[in-house]
């Protein structure tokens, strides 16, 4: 094993470890929700956007979208800049009020609106549906981090990583903890300012720019091993070694089956996967490439991202950390400051990876970009292989912190309303559940680029607990008739979509770019069948409505919040 | 969170019985009397007030920005310097825009939503 698989791995376990013991010696409690019951007398706002921070960036994230910039240019921006922007959305329809409600998830926020055990239980079902769909990327993102660094097939990687996160789960090693959380958004994001400032600084000694109307070159003779099936278009001819024999590709389009290797010279022009702008000036700028309904499908894309954010199992339990609304102002400024930087890192390996790793342009693996910049950039001594290890670690980290976030509020669902019990064996079970349905998932479907798969789901929580959420807060006249049409419309929608883009089964056309981005038709959609049913059963408003709403709108101080989860605790026993 | 809130079931809270004083109809539950009250009508359209005008303005930059790299991409491609052009600084605007609102949001939650909170909660323990 070489010297970089080494120290990559070594400081992956590293990782691990860490996390086990900050979590272990910070507030041992045996649920997420009590330690955010826990958490809420302790945690100072810096602390607690950490953790925020740490359980949102996940391995899409933080592979993602370098790999999206790299291959996309400007267009890409969009991701970073809709997952911010979901943030924002979150804060200002849903936290505070949410917060007030005392529920502490969605089937439990449904379930105290509008007293139905029915929308309870598919809420239920769609908490696990998102989840999975959430922890797809996320292990194939572990996988692709483990190949990467140690040349082992991806099944391998996808295996392992899945092994090492539910065992943490379960043996409590890595619990739900705010500082393990905040530990590991702090190793994100120095393992992605330090490769992009080193980057940065050898880009300005470089002579090289992207101001050109000319597509990118090899800087060194370079070996590409065609992973996956590929079409590559040249604009220019260039000499290919193809499988060892000398080719000259003109102009035109190429299909180059997996296992092939292709040998450039170095200053070779680079050929592109099909659909990706192949000029460097085109692909500064917006639109330049031949995407089929590009602005259809951005638009699609905000809206799922920026309606998405709030339906995350993950991600709306930790605003219970905040001890009061003021804090919890301060901590979602800190957040965004937090995931700002971050993405700003991100975007700028993604665009030198168009100098120093142009390679991925032809395999098509874009998503690795961030794991490759470190030896391109600083070769193969010890120090590329020590920055490797970071950004390894980094990855690492990502991966565990959502994945494990994800599978402790899946599996606490399941084990609350599916196995009706609070025994901490049967939320091991489910945990376990939680964790291998992905995987059978993962070892099965094509693999999409992360950060295109994260949308997807982004889009049936944009299609689901958005419109329940938003229109459960917001308006007094929703129905538990309303709400159920709504949520299975959008969810039924929203999820057949994704199915059909995950089977890899996708017609040309409109309706293609609908299927990849099916927000823009699914979110209106469930809107509007939430609000025509509600309407029409407009008898069945329950008869606290007006209390519970208050409860949600009233200042806390008041005193007319209550806490669900501590009646739980009560009537359980725990 | 007042952990006595949370003792009562639904119906009427434990706090109800705080407002009952002379002359003053107690057959309201201090939910109804809070929901008439004008303070909570205040804090409700103040809140109003800015949510929904800022979440429409800042929708409507992010969409025009798509409709300007869709419809004027020669604007976007203005080279501002060196390797960078217009839609890119726009791109990069988005993040900072985003920060901004939320700031905006902090600075007038704390300067005017949490005053009107304050003036609700006088009203309702002042009645007690």
């Amino acid at each position: 094993m070489p010297i970089e698989a080494i120290a990559a791995l070594t400081a992956m376990a590293l990782v691990a470890v860490a996390s086990a013991v900050i979590g272990s010696l910070g507030v041992r409690v045996a649920r997420s929700t009590s330690d955010f019951l826990v958490a809420s007398r302790t945690v100072g706002p810096t602390a607690n956007a950490g953790a925020i921070s740490g359980e949102y960036l996940s391995a899409a994230s933080f592979l993602g979208i370098a790999g999206l910039i790299l291959r996309d240019g400007v267009d890409a921006l969009w991701y970073p800049v809709g997952f911010t922007a979901g943030y924002l959305a979150l804060v200002l329809f849903v936290a505070a009020p949410l917060r007030r409600s005392g529920a502490y998830t969605v089937p439990d926020f449904a379930e105290s609106r509008l007293r139905s055990r029915t929308l309870r239980k598919i809420c239920t079902v769609f908490v696990a549906v998102i989840g999975w769909l959430y922890l797809l990327p996320q292990l194939q993102g572990a996988g692709l981090t483990l190949t990467t660094v140690t040349g082992l097939p991806s099944w391998v990687g996808m295996v392992a990583s899945a092994v090492v996160v539910v065992a943490t789960v379960v043996l409590g090693g890595m619990r739900s903890i705010t500082f393990v959380q905040a530990f590991q958004y702090w190793l994100k994001l120095t393992a992605m300012v330090v490769p992009a400032t080193i980057a940065v600084i050898f880009f300005v000694s470089d002579e090289r720019t992207f101001n050109r109307e000319a597509p990118p070159q090899f800087p060194d003779r370079t070996v590409v091993d065609v992973r996956t099936d590929v079409v590559l278009r040249v604009e220019e001819s260039v000499v290919v070694g193809y499988n060892g024999e000398d080719v000259n590709w003109e102009p035109g389009r190429y299909d180059v089956p997996a296992g092939t290797s292709l040998e450039f010279a170095g200053g070779a022009k680079v050929p592109v996967v099909l659909g990706a702008p192949v000029q460097d000036a085109d692909w500064l700028v917006p639109y330049a490439g031949e995407q089929e309904g590009g602005l259809l499908g951005t638009y699609s894309l905000i809206i799922a991202l920026f309606l998405g954010t709030m339906g995350l199992p993950h991600v709306l339990v930790r605003f219970y950390t905040n001890p009061d609304g003021r804090a919890a102002r301060r901590t979602a400024v800190i957040v965004l400051g937090m995931l700002g930087v971050f993405y700003i890192a991100v975007t700028l390996v993604g665009a030198l990876s168009r100098l120093y790793n142009p390679q991925l342009l032809v395999s098509g693996d874009t998503d690795a970009a961030v794991l490759l910049l470190p030896s391109a950039v600083l070769g193969s001594g010890w120090a590329g292989a020590l920055l490797g290890a970071l950004v390894a670690a980094g990855a690492w980290a990502a991966f565990l912190s959502t994945s494990s976030g994800l599978i402790v509020s899946i599996a606490g669902v399941l084990s609350t309303d599916v196995l009706r019990s609070g025994k901490v064996r049967d939320f091991r079970l489910a945990a376990v559940v939680a964790g291998a349905a992905p995987l059978v998932l993962s070892l099965t479907v094509t693999r999409l680029d992360f950060s295109e798969a994260v949308a997807l789901v982004f889009a049936v929580a944009a299609s689901t607990f958005c419109p329940l959420l938003v229109l459960g807060i917001w308006w007094r006249g929703l129905t538990d008739r309303g709400a159920i049409a709504g949520v299975l419309v959008g969810g039924v929608l929203s999820a057949g979509a994704v199915g059909v883009a995950l089977s890899g089964q996708v017609p040309d056309g409109t309706l293609s770019v609908l299927l990849y981005r099916p927000a823009l038709v699914t979110v209106p959609t469930a809107f509007l069948v939430m609000a025509v049913v509600s309407t029409l059963t407009r008898r069945r408003q329950p008869a606290d409505t007006e209390q519970v709403m208050l409860r949600m709108h009233a200042p806390e101080r008041l005193g007319l919040s209550r806490d669900r989860l501590a009646e739980r605790l009560r009537s359980t026993g725990l | 969170m007042v952990p006595g809130a949370a003792r009562s079931g639904a119906g009427r809270d434990d706090l109800s019985t705080l407002n009952e004083r002379p002359g003053e109809s107690t057959d309201k539950t201090i939910y109804e009397q809070v929901q008439a009250s004008p303070e909570f009508a205040d804090l409700r359209s103040r809140l109003r007030r800015f949510v929904f005008p800022m979440s429409a303005a800042f929708l409507v930059w992010y969409l025009a920005y798509v409709l300007l790299a869709s419809y004027a991409p020669q604007f976007m491609a203005i080279k501002v310097l060196g390797n960078i052009n217009v839609g890119l600084i726009i791109g990069l605007l988005q993040f900072v825009t985003t920060f901004l609102i939320t700031t905006l949001y902090v600075r007038y939650a704390n300067k005017h939503l949490d005053p009107a909170a304050e003036r609700l909660r006088e009203r309702i323990e002042g009645a007690a």
